[in-house]
């Protein structure tokens, strides 16, 4: 009984943390950023669709694509404001523009989350759920929300499946990920492509971000939590490796489940942490990541 | 940093010459110390400059007005500390109301016996706080307690609980659910000795951390124990244990102490999810525990859009005994609006203030019980906080949503 | 600027700022520049570590952390005076780096600055899952307090931040912090060169921790109690990092001097209340985007570099 809680509790987390970190390392692929404003991204997305479907009365689906769209512009002003100007520096000297955007990503997911504060307060925000009432899976009393959740998360993951492997520009995102030189050779203009992967991660952080509203419920004080939890995945599981950020998505989900219903909830994130140093130590590529 | 600094002086004397020629004297300073983007903290400073403009519309205190001078200290106690030092020593207030958050009060608490400020506590709990006056008074009795203890309130919801849920549902079995913080150490070791008491048998204890976001698990151990009630404690977490206790369709009543859920924005931040959670307070909108009640509320929603939360009905009454503290002491001399606070004796929005001596345990708290401050259970129903309990000022009968399960 | 010069006038400012309190100063800016000299030592702590080893250290609190807690727990348990309980904190917070930094030095880059950061979440889990003994969220109070008069408390994180700041910058325009630099930069040409880098980057990360503890235990006898949102939380180490980059990496002083200006900044911006910490993010931001040399950049700039 208590297994199989973990067992659906656990996929409703994962597939969550799945979605968010695939954008995380995606753009670490393409641009080589670790964006450290992604916890803001996902948590911008949940109290803009909290604000649209509640004030607003716009209901949960429009709300929640209102959400994602803010995600997506935030997303793209990241970029734009924060992210191109520090690599396209030339007071900045080369070796010394990964600290500066990850200071410059950071010194902006913290003005995200101030503004947030600010207007809204930094106490958590539930958007509205998708589906309501809760349905019986094999005597396990689960949220239809978290079904929900989970397909959307898959679909959302698999439309980047599509979009990668079978149209042009998804071709490019994943050539640029591999050789970002040889693709200008080819005549590819990198700059759409940049364009481009940040819209995806805007709207897969801004899908993440809304369901874990309806989920969990988001606080703008969760933002640095978010970021560090996407950044630990995506390095478990092998920078830049979208397969990788999935399984280790699991991984992490279903640890910190079943340290939270077996152990104690207090600690869930403890076992992760540890694995993530004996990890790193042992297998720095990560768990499917190339060297 | 100051530069001219040997200007200031006379700089200042010279303005207040002029002031003093043209108006009355510079006014009194109240220091209010308190996160303004967190919802129990945001009422603190409104609550406080609503009673300060009533003041001076009917001509302030002594001839002087009151001016109230908010901080943001983030929660954080570094950063109260550093309020607490500038309101003493740059701004030169005559009292700090300081934040609603345990921790941060006994992290000022040694700051207001070192800086002889006096100073209250609208909404933190801790006992710690009223007993460390109580251990050294001499050093420690510029700190006054003005919200109920934890070990008081866990009294009066066990009071509440005997009445609504033993007599009333046939309830015999609990789990106790509380956040680890300061204030909930002696509010759970009271809970454990006062629910037998009134025949609740507690059958877990679950101590959780302030930074849990999926509750969850949580629920399911509670659910495995099968009790009929949970009896909470939280106040930095609300809206996610609530949302997520709906969301789950935890069959098991809430009741006890959840601070958040005292603001009306609460309905709103979960949704309606809070329908159904009984919560204890000292004061709620629409219900006339004393004359003063009702104008603040309906003042306060009028002016801020909200409902004020719990620390905001104790801020606003604070201000007033403050301004009755310098009125009988003559002036803003420390010691001697200590001696002054502490023949308070004032009927406030939350009922009558007495505040207990130095022979007391709890020094510097306020007396609890009838004729002074008793508590209220009040309940989410349909959007609104209906008072269930006592029956006295009880607007309607304690209700939960079906999926709710009670003994009877 | 020749070292020398700026040895002196650092020493000079260092001299006026100590007759501040005889200026009028009040007991308040005092205080308030109490916190930035300590904050000032974290900074330039981390910009050795930063801005000569190469090295993005995430977790400057896990540092600062392990020598509070030291301290904090030696004086509340132990009632050990404040003489004693700082300098063990100190070495505390040097044991703790060396565990930290022998594995995670073979390490680089994002993977380096990861595990310093999980070092931080693992002591605050730590912290709080032994909460009976260490005060866990709510924090020990402690007995003794280096002394309530603001001046005196004034001189004390003065002279620490002087004597810290002064060694640590006579560090770095030593042969060592050549050497240091020239690791950070490309440490396969260093160790080409005959270079212990390791050896080196070890060191840096030892007098990093030294200095990083020593403050964080000097800290918290300043405040009076030790709790994680005081010296441990990641915000207290994103503190220290925007500072140390606001001054100018790879300056030393330059990390106090942005110490300074973030602490008086957020405070000036006081009468904004909530918004400071965004007014304060975007200066940052403006400054890294614009000036990155940050604001002694062009003050401290080696010759030739």
């Amino acid at each position: 009984m208590k297994a199989l809680q973990i067992l659906i509790d656990g996929f409703a987390i994962s597939s969550l943390y799945a979605t968010g970190a695939i954008g995380f390392t995606l753009i670490f692929g393409v641009s080589g950023v670790l964006n450290l404003s992604h916890g803001s991204i996902m948590v911008t997305a949940a109290v803009v669709a909290w604000l649209v479907a509640g004030s607003f009365g716009a209901g949960a689906y429009g709300g929640a694509l209102v959400g994602i769209a803010a995600a997506v512009i935030v997303s793209l002003v990241t970029y734009g404001l924060v992210v191109r100007p520090i690599q396209h520096s030339r007071t900045i000297a080369r070796e010394e523009k990964e600290i500066f955007v990850l200071t410059g990503t950071l010194l902006w997911g913290i003005m995200v989350q101030e503004a947030i504060a600010y207007i809204f307060t930094n106490n958590p925000k539930t958007v509205l759920p998708l589906i309501g009432g809760v349905v019986n899976l094999l005597g396990v009393r689960t949220p239809a929300n978290e079904i929900a959740i989970a397909a959307i998360a898959w679909i959302a993951m698999g439309l980047l499946w599509l979009l990668v492997n079978r149209t042009r520009g998804g071709k490019a995102l994943m050539a640029a990920a591999i050789n970002p030189r040889g693709l200008t050779l080819c005549g590819f203009e990198l700059g759409s492509i940049h364009l481009l992967v940040w819209t995806i991660y805007g709207v897969l952080a801004g899908v993440a971000g809304v369901l874990l509203g309806s989920f969990l419920g988001v606080s703008s004080d969760n933002a640095g939590q978010l970021t560090a939890s996407a950044f630990s995945i995506v390095v478990l599981g092998g920078l830049g490796s979208v397969t990788g950020s999935l399984v280790a998505a699991y991984v992490v989900g279903y640890l910190e489940s079943i340290t939270a219903y077996l152990v104690n909830p207090s600690i869930r994130t403890v076992p992760v942490l540890v694995l993530l140093v004996i990890v790193v130590y042992l297998r720095p590529q990560g768990l499917l990541g190339r060297r | 940093m100051k530069t001219g600094h040997w200007m200031l002086p006379a700089a200042a004397a010279f303005v207040g010459l002029a002031f003093n020629a043209a108006n009355a004297a510079p006014p009194i300073k109240i220091g209010v110390i308190a996160e303004s983007s967190s919802v129990s903290g945001a009422s603190i400073p409104k609550a406080a400059q609503l009673a300060a403009d009533e003041i001076n519309a009917k001509g302030g205190v002594l001839g002087r007005k009151i001016e109230i001078v908010a901080y943001d200290d983030h929660n954080s106690a570094t950063d109260a500390v550093r309020a607490f030092q500038r309101a003493a020593r740059e701004d030169k207030v005559s009292f700090v109301i300081a934040s609603y958050i345990s921790e941060v009060v006994l992290a000022l608490e040694p700051w207001s016996a070192r800086l002889h400020m006096p100073m209250i506590t609208p909404g933190a709990a801790s006992d710690e706080i009223s007993h460390n006056i109580y251990k050294n008074y001499n050093h420690m009795k510029y700190v006054f307690h003005g919200y109920l203890p934890s070990t008081f309130i866990a009294d009066s919801v066990c009071d509440g609980a005997k009445d609504l849920l033993v007599d009333g549902h046939g309830v015999k079995t609990a789990v106790v659910m509380s956040e680890d913080a300061a204030w909930t150490l002696p509010l759970d070791n009271e809970y454990l000795k006062c629910l037998p008491k009134i025949g609740i048998k507690v059958l877990d204890h679950i101590r959780l951390s302030p930074d849990t976001t999926d509750f969850t698990p949580i629920f399911n151990r509670i659910e495995a124990k099968k009790p009929d009630v949970i009896i909470t404690g939280i106040s930095h977490v609300g809206v996610q244990p609530t949302v997520q206790w709906a969301a789950q369709h935890v069959p098991i009543p809430m009741f006890g102490v959840s601070s958040q859920a005292t603001t009306s924005t609460f309905w709103k931040d979960t949704n309606g999810a809070t329908d159904g959670v009984a919560f204890q307070t000292v004061a709620s909108p629409g219900v006339p525990v004393t004359p003063k009640t009702n104008p603040f509320t309906n003042e306060y929603t009028k002016k801020f859009g909200a409902t004020p939360s719990y620390a905001g009905y104790t801020s606003y009454d604070d201000v007033y005994m403050i301004a009755d503290a310098i009125k009988a002491a003559g002036g803003t001399n420390p010691d001697k609006l200590v001696t002054a606070m502490e023949k308070t004796n004032y009927v406030g929005t939350i009922g009558r203030y007495v505040f207990n001596g130095k022979e007391s345990p709890f020094t510097h708290t306020f007396k609890v019980g009838k004729g002074y401050v008793t508590g209220l259970m009040v309940q989410w129903q349909n959007g609104k906080q209906v008072t269930i309990w006592p029956p006295d000022v009880a607007q309607g009968k304690m209700t939960f949503p079906s999926f709710v399960k009670l003994p009877k | 600027m020749r070292t020398r010069n700026i040895f002196l006038s650092a020493l000079g400012v260092a001299v006026l700022m100590a007759l501040l309190p005889f200026l009028g100063v009040g007991g308040y800016v005092l205080g308030l520049l109490t916190s930035a000299f300590y904050f000032g030592v974290f900074a330039m702590g981390w910009d050795l570590l930063f801005g000569f080893a190469g090295e993005v250290n995430f977790g400057p609190s896990f540092l600062i952390g392990v020598g509070a807690y030291t301290a904090g727990l030696l004086n509340h348990y132990a009632h050990w005076p404040i003489v004693a309980c700082v300098p063990l904190g100190a070495l505390a917070a040097v044991v703790a780096g060396l565990l930290l930094a022998v594995p995670a030095l073979r390490l680089s880059g994002p993977y380096f600055g990861l595990v310093t950061l999980v070092a931080v979440l693992l002591l605050q889990n730590v912290i709080v899952i032994f909460a009976g003994f260490t005060g866990g969220e709510i924090g020990l109070d402690l007995p003794d307090v280096l002394a309530i008069s603001s001046r005196v408390n004034y001189w004390y994180a003065l002279g620490l931040a002087t004597v810290v700041g002064l060694a640590l910058f006579a560090l770095s325009r030593s042969a060592v912090g050549l050497i240091l630099q020239a690791s950070g930069q490309d440490a396969v040409e260093a160790a080409a060169l005959g270079f212990n880098v390791v050896r080196h980057k070890l060191a840096a990360f030892c007098i990093s921790a030294l200095v990083s503890g020593l403050a964080g235990a000097m800290l918290i006898f300043y405040l009076g109690t030790v709790s994680t949102d005081s010296v441990v939380d990641i915000a207290i180490g994103v503190q220290v990092i925007i500072a140390a980059v606001l001054g100018g990496r790879r300056t030393i002083l330059g990390a106090a001097v942005g110490a300074v200006f973030l602490i008086v900044a957020g405070e000036l911006l006081r009468p904004v209340g909530q918004l400071s910490s965004f007014i304060v993010s975007a200066v940052a931001l403006l400054v890294i985007l614009f000036f990155p040399g940050g604001l002694l950049g062009r003050v401290i700039v080696r010759e030739g570099a």
